[in-house]
């Protein structure tokens, strides 16, 4: 049986420079797709993943090689490698939110399934990676409902809106200076608009994102090179782009305080790298915020978070269990056991509840048996003879020998 | 009424609003207010009853002034102990208060420190304007700490701390600025009329200089927050700072003077 494998350039190893050269889909794989093989490919600001199975490890580092035009050497340097079930887990910790930036953030699920359905169109999947995203999915919904850990990732949007109210009190009259369109400081943006912010202003180095975000949020689009100018006006200032250098500094900051005679001024730089200079967080009346120093805070507000990671954890470690154990039953013997042992439930359930006695319940128990086997011989010989897991699963799936489909038919 | 009573009352209202600091039941809002308006009320019962005992207004030894600087920044305090989101301010001001009044309690009792003498009408007036200047100035200086540790409480992000139910900064510094003003204008109405009442005296400028230049260098401390303030736009943590060490000057001068000159002010001048 193929296992899953899995190469992941993340934030974790790798830094934006190096990630934003990486982007794989589904149709790149085509080329070293084999008969057998599958392949699945997910990619986010945070991480470019590909898993597959019955493809050599070095044909992958090849293709990533060819389309980020990195060296080898270096991509085995950021990248992380899974095989079995540690690829399985990596996955499941992916698609839960588990290994995300921020912990427990919703987009994530999002973006696999979107990545799923380009899979899907390009027909690069098939039963084993099919069967692992499907159960990725049952443990991140299991984690949302068992776990309160989806909740930390608004917190991180909502600590934002709750320091600006300890700072201004009333936040209905502040205007809100939203830089980027990154998905945190949209749930950002959002959360302050909830709270009856009235003027929001959206800039962003592509003006049309700008000018979509505003639509959506009720806001006004400025140009980017007005941003001097709205440090001066805003009072809450959220900055996610994705520039490599900081585009607000501390000479900005202190020629924005001097305008605004120092009128307090909140900034939330979600961005990494930083969006702002940390510097320019000991301006007067300067309340800077990093993704770190917001994350600290959720930190010591959920306190109970680390129960909550070991239950997201056993989750993940149960779910990955179930996995494997499909996996390992997804040969032509291990089928082919399970059915006869279908068949001897049955008929040992037909027997018992016959109104005869024990000699004849015993006369009839052996003529099923050898009808069963007779019905059986020809099912069981295709499958030894076509071995193949699409076949297994059809027989699995007919026979319902796996608890998942066994309640497809229940009503 | 004696002082006795009122202290006890200020002690459970204290406690009442450090209760309240920390737990933030709304339940306890309305029983508080009430506590405070009657510890206030019967402070100022309790100082009209000495005013009537004695024949004159209560103020002519420094434990008298205390007793007045504590009524009038409970009075200045009771708009502020009323509004939700600033009674908390409560907690911080009533247990110094108490302690202040507790501690000159003994000795501000009907017919204790009674001195005789006429004095002319507008010696209260300079008395009273100087002590309602000084009684904001107490309300600016709490004020000040509050916003200093909330302003401690976001730079550390310990906004889930139970202190952290604090008023917001800019409500805060807003507090910080108008009691400031006004306790600027009433000070400086104090000491216009302080000189002209010494003036009609007769009385030369080095026996009252000690206490009119501790005056004056207060007056230019609270001036300089307020001028830094409108010149340059200092707000929050600076105009906190200022407010501090003007405050503490300004006990410092009340008791440094007090032992060190007991007879270079008031009435014992005459």
């Amino acid at each position: 049986m193929d296992h899953i494998c899995c190469i992941s350039i993340n934030h974790k190893n790798a830094p934006v420079d190096i990630r934003e050269r990486f982007r794989i889909e589904p149709t790149d794989m085509l080329s070293i797709l084999g008969k057998d093989s599958e392949a699945y490919t997910l990619n986010t600001c945070n991480r470019t993943e590909v898993y597959w199975t019955a493809i050599e490890k070095e044909m992958i580092y090849d293709l990533l090689e060819r389309i980020s035009g990195i060296d080898k050497a270096t991509i085995y340097q950021v990248s992380e490698y899974f095989t079995g079930s540690q690829a399985v887990h990596h996955l499941f910790m992916v698609v839960s939110a588990l290994d995300s930036l921020v912990i427990g953030e919703p987009q994530i699920l999002g973006q696999v399934k979107d990545a799923y359905r380009k899979a899907l169109a390009a027909n690069t999947t098939s039963t084993i990676l099919n069967k692992a995203i499907h159960r990725a999915f049952r443990a991140a919904k299991r984690i949302r409902t068992e776990t309160s850990i989806g909740a930390y990732s608004v917190s991180v949007a909502s600590e934002a809106v709750e320091l600006a109210t300890h700072i201004f009190g009333d936040i209905t009259l502040s205007r809100v200076l939203v830089i980027g369109a990154g998905n945190m400081a949209d749930i950002a943006a959002k959360r302050l608009k909830d709270r009856g912010v009235n003027t929001l202003v959206i800039m962003n180095r592509t003006h049309n994102t700008a000018c979509e975000l505003a639509r959506e949020l009720s806001g006004t689009a400025k140009p980017f090179e007005s941003l001097e100018e709205e440090l001066s006006l805003s009072d809450i200032v959220i900055s996610s782009t994705g520039s490599q250098h900081p585009i607000i500094t501390r000479d900005m900051v202190l020629t924005a305080m001097k305008l605004r005679k120092n009128r307090p001024i909140i900034i939330i730089d979600i961005a990494v790298p930083r969006d702002v200079d940390p510097a320019a967080g000991k301006c007067y009346n300067c309340y800077l915020y990093d993704i770190d120093a917001l994350k600290s805070i959720v930190d010591r507000h959920f306190a109970h978070r680390e129960a909550e990671a070991a239950t997201a954890m056993s989750i993940i470690t149960a779910e990955v269990d179930k996995y494997e154990r499909w996996i390992s039953s997804l040969t032509a013997q291990a089928t082919i056991k399970d059915l006869f042992s279908l068949v001897d439930t049955y008929i040992e359930d037909q027997v018992r509840n016959m109104p005869l006695p024990e000699a004849e319940k015993a006369v009839v128990e052996q003529s099923l048996r050898s009808s069963f086997k007779r019905l059986l011989h020809r099912p069981v010989n295709f499958l030894k003879e076509h071995p193949g897991t699409t076949y297994i699963e059809y027989m699995r799936r007919i026979f319902q020998l796996d608890e998942d489909f066994s309640d497809r038919h229940k009503g | 009424m004696t002082i006795s009573a009122v202290l006890i009352l200020y002690g459970i209202t204290s406690l009442g609003f450090i209760v309240y600091l920390f737990l933030r039941k709304e339940a306890l809002q309305m029983p508080l207010r009430i506590l405070f308006i009657s510890c206030t009320a019967f402070h100022l019962l309790f100082v009209l009853t000495l005013w009537y005992q004695n024949g004159q207004l209560p103020m002519e030894s420094p434990a008298q002034a205390v007793n007045m600087l504590v009524l009038f920044s409970s009075l200045a305090f009771i708009p502020i102990a009323l509004r939700k989101k600033t009674a908390v301010l409560a907690a911080f001001f009533l247990p110094i208060a108490s302690f202040a009044l507790g501690s000159i309690a003994p000795l501000v009792q009907p017919g204790v420190d009674l001195l005789s003498g006429s004095y002319q009408y507008w010696y209260p007036l300079h008395t009273l304007s100087v002590i309602a200047g000084e009684a904001l100035f107490v309300v600016a200086s709490t004020t000040s700490v509050v916003y200093l540790i909330h302003e401690r409480i976001i730079r550390k992000g310990s906004i889930h701390s139970a202190m952290s139910a604090l008023p917001p900064l800019t409500l805060l510094d807003s507090i910080l600025y108008t009691s400031l003003a006004l306790g600027f204008f009433a000070i400086s109405v104090g000491m216009i009329l302080g000189g002209l009442w010494a003036s009609a005296l007769g009385l030369s400028f080095r026996s009252i200089a000690p206490k009119v230049l501790a005056g004056a260098l207060m007056w230019l401390v609270f001036g300089l927050s307020l001028h830094q303030r409108f010149a340059i736009g200092w707000k929050g943590r600076r105009t906190a700072i200022i407010t501090l060490i003007g405050f503490v000057v300004m006990v410092l001068l009340f008791i440094g003077i007090n032992l060190a000159f007991p007879d270079s002010h008031g009435i014992r001048l005459i």
